[in-house]
């Protein structure tokens, strides 16, 4: 029965996910560097002024280049550490960094295996960093490609982000995603391809939109001193982030790269990962 | 005897018997639309047309119908045969008030008041089934009996599925289904039977619900009670689980569904006062001559105003064949009727009446609803209504009254007993939950017997 149908939808559509709000803590920084003692603390310097809003009660621990030369070596120093945040640069002990393609195999298995999430810092030689990177954290951006539910993302956003600053939280819907669906809806004759182009695009991203809404209210009611953003759009994935970073001038920028179903990194992770070597990355 | 009996027809004993036979068929066929696959009007509209090629050519040289001019209000007007044997004022009530409750739904009216009320249970089992008992029963009342059915079920899928409470989804619409029906006999507009039967009787919108009102306050406790005790649906233990619960219906937003704020506020504001012309118009000054078909058409045209651009959607959305079925079984009784099969079955009927005031009257309750759990219950109480007039019945005898709860009451001894009961049903098999015939009726028949005994009790004491 088509009505019955109808009415679910409706009541679905209305079923919305609040956001739930929990505190982040962060006690102990772990700063990962291939570098020697003077340049490595220069260097763990620079970021804790980049993450100030962490407080002045975080102890901070640096890793020195001798410390280790390979991931199977960094990973028990990590572990004995058992920090609340690693930070660290991509292609450690290489000099990969050239060339804008890869992790590094350190970084690959740390963000993979290590529990604290990790701060993928530009590349203290490589000189790819935009101006107003590692300066502070007052532009914050969340990246998922499901953000609704995905209160953890959120949290850590929330938390990372200067006191007055501004969060972004995204969606983008994949543009060849979407475009193949409706490629094939306008091959099956039982579906009029007009209204499903339109409702099915106005339903992806209101379910996000509703999202940050709830987010908005249940910050501003927990007191956090910022301002919310929504950035919910269709576009290229990767692109559309990569000029993202550019247009909101972007300090940090927060995404999953876990995946319990796989071993590799989480789908538009490693892409982002790889390519966004302009602003600091929050992995999670 | 026979002899007696033929002079006591104007129409050969014979004949009647065959239409006897054929109205027979059809109410078989009715009762087995499902196997045959085909809808209610098509089945009905193949015995209308065979009803009247068989009365223009059978008894005698004119037929047994009345052909030839009608008079209108002093005028003779050419038209067909079958076209005045339709009940065009129950054709418009149902007409109108179909597309008044299709365009209101879009100011998302209904799905408001149904969020606001899960919100309002928090998440707590049996308040919500409380909450989604009441809302039926008002819900089947105002507007029709499958709309609230299809409301009610649908939120109650979605919202027991939020809470992690599908292992009491079945319990939730069985209940809801057999509480549509004990709501289709709160106003005279609740469902057809009471219109059609109301209509016949002169029975007003008021006087209904004032004597129909007690029964259905009273069965809806005693559904829920019996209900939340059969199916085990009890208040969540502690403080963590209600607080749980709370915040997962909290989730709902009553307003999604809202397109435009001063259309709903419109859909709110006309459907107060919808009921409230409907129930006073037999005490309105020439809107009681128009009757409740054209108020229920006039709020139709007024919602549709506001799509004027798109109305086309609205009537494509009419239930089409519910409105042929109508007319095409109105035909066929009208057949009934020249071919002098209802008086036969007057005749019976009045046997047993004959029984007595209490017994007769209590009688004609049982088996209306036993006729009806079996078949639609429409064309038993077009069939009794037609005869009840027949035999002069005053507007105050309760034999009206014991048609209209058996009609109505009857549809929950079987899930083909009503429309209802069936998109009761419906969606438990699209929520895969296993409900045959036979579990239904064995599920329902405490609930449809301790109705049924309320509703002989009532009629017996209060309406006698």
């Amino acid at each position: 029965m088509a009505q019955i149908d109808q009415f679910e939808s409706a009541f679905k559509s209305a079923s919305k996910t609040l956001y739930e709000h929990a505190e982040v803590e962060i006690a102990s920084v772990l700063v990962v560097t291939d570098l020697a003692t003077a340049k490595a603390e220069a260097y763990a310097g620079r970021i804790r002024g980049f993450l100030e809003t962490l407080g002045d009660d975080v102890s901070w621990r640096t890793v020195l280049g001798e410390e280790y030369g390979s991931a199977e070596a960094l990973l028990p120093l990590v572990e004995q550490a058992n920090p609340d945040l690693v930070v660290t640069y991509r292609n450690l002990h290489t000099t990969s960094w050239r060339f804008p393609h890869s992790l590094g195999s350190c970084v690959n298995v740390l963000t993979q295996v290590s529990r604290p999430p990790v701060l993928l810092v530009p590349h203290p030689l490589a000189g790819r960093e935009l101006d107003h990177a590692l300066q502070n954290t007052d532009r914050v951006m969340c990246v998922a490609g499901h953000l609704t539910g995905d209160h953890g993302l959120v949290n850590h956003g929330a938390y990372f982000t200067c006191p007055g600053g501004t969060l972004f939280l995204a969606h983008v819907e994949d543009d060849t995603v979407f475009e193949r669906y409706m490629e094939t809806i306008s091959k099956i004759p039982e579906i009029d391809t007009k209204v499903a182009r339109e409702t099915i695009a106005e339903q992806l991203l209101k379910e996000p939109v509703d999202y940050i809404e709830s987010c908005r209210a249940v910050l501003r009611e927990a007191g956090v001193d910022l301002t919310v953003e929504d950035v919910v759009t269709r576009g290229h994935l990767v692109s559309t982030y990569r000029d993202f970073v550019q247009e909101y001038e972007l300090d940090l920028l927060v995404l999953h790269t876990k995946d319990e179903d796989q071993l590799a990194m989480h789908g538009l992770a490693y892409p982002l990962t790889v390519e966004l070597r302009a602003i600091p990355l929050l992995l999670l | 005897m026979e002899a007696v009996m033929e002079a006591e027809h104007a129409v050969p004993l014979g004949v009647t018997a065959l239409f006897a036979a054929l109205l027979c068929a059809l109410i078989l066929c009715l009762a087995l639309e499902e196997k045959l696959h085909a809808k209610k009007s098509i089945i009905v509209g193949c015995f209308a047309v065979v009803s009247l090629l068989l009365a223009t050519y059978l008894g005698g040289p004119d037929g047994l119908l009345p052909f030839g001019a009608v008079l209108v209000g002093g005028h003779e007007i050419q038209m067909p045969v079958y076209i005045p044997a339709i009940d065009w004022g129950v054709i418009a009530i149902i007409l109108g008030s179909s597309l008044f409750v299709d365009v209101t739904a879009k100011s998302g009216l209904f799905t408001w008041i149904a969020i606001r009320l899960t919100k309002a249970s928090g998440g707590d089992p049996l308040k919500l089934l409380w909450c989604y008992g009441i809302m039926t029963v008002v819900f089947s009342a105002v507007l029709n009996n499958v709309t609230a059915m299809i409301i009610v079920g649908a939120l109650t899928a979605v919202s027991l599925g939020k809470l992690g409470r599908n292992d009491k989804l079945l319990g939730f619409l069985l209940i809801e289904g057999l509480l549509t029906n004990v709501g289709g006999l709160l106003t005279l507009i609740s469902s057809v039977p009471n219109i059609i039967v109301g209509r016949a009787a002169g029975i007003s919108f008021v006087e209904f619900f004032v004597n129909a009102s007690p029964f259905v306050v009273v069965t809806t406790v005693v559904t829920i009670l019996m209900g939340a005790r059969l199916f085990d649906v009890r208040r969540l233990a502690t403080d963590e689980e209600r607080d749980q619960a709370r915040k997962q219906v909290a989730g709902f937003d009553e307003n999604d569904g809202i397109e435009s704020r001063g259309f709903f506020w419109f859909g709110t504001v006309m459907t107060g006062f919808f009921i409230l012309v409907i129930a006073t118009t037999s005490a309105l000054p020439g809107i009681s001559n128009l009757g409740m078909g054209f108020v229920a058409l006039s709020f139709a045209v007024i919602m549709l105003v506001r799509f004027k651009a798109e109305v086309d959607q609205f009537y494509k959305a009419l239930d089409w064949d519910l409105l042929a079925f109508f007319a095409g079984l109105f035909i066929v009784i009208n057949v009934m009727e020249h071919a002098r099969v209802l008086d036969l079955i007057g005749k019976g009927l009045e046997k047993v009446i004959a029984m007595g005031d209490v017994a007769g009257t209590g009688a004609v309750l049982i088996s209306a609803a036993v006729f009806s759990s079996v078949t639609d219950n429409i064309p038993l109480a077009a069939i009794l209504a037609k005869i009840l007039g027949n035999l002069g019945t005053p507007s105050d005898s309760a034999l009206w009254w014991s048609v209209v709860f058996g009609a109505n009451l009857g549809g929950n001894l079987t899930p083909i007993g009503s429309a209802s009961t069936l998109v009761a049903v419906t969606i438990m098999h699209k929520h895969k939950l296993p409900m045959s015939f036979a579990a239904f009726v064995k599920a329902a028949i405490p609930f449809a017997g301790i109705q049924l005994a309320l509703a002989t009790g009532y009629v017996l004491l209060f309406l006698r």
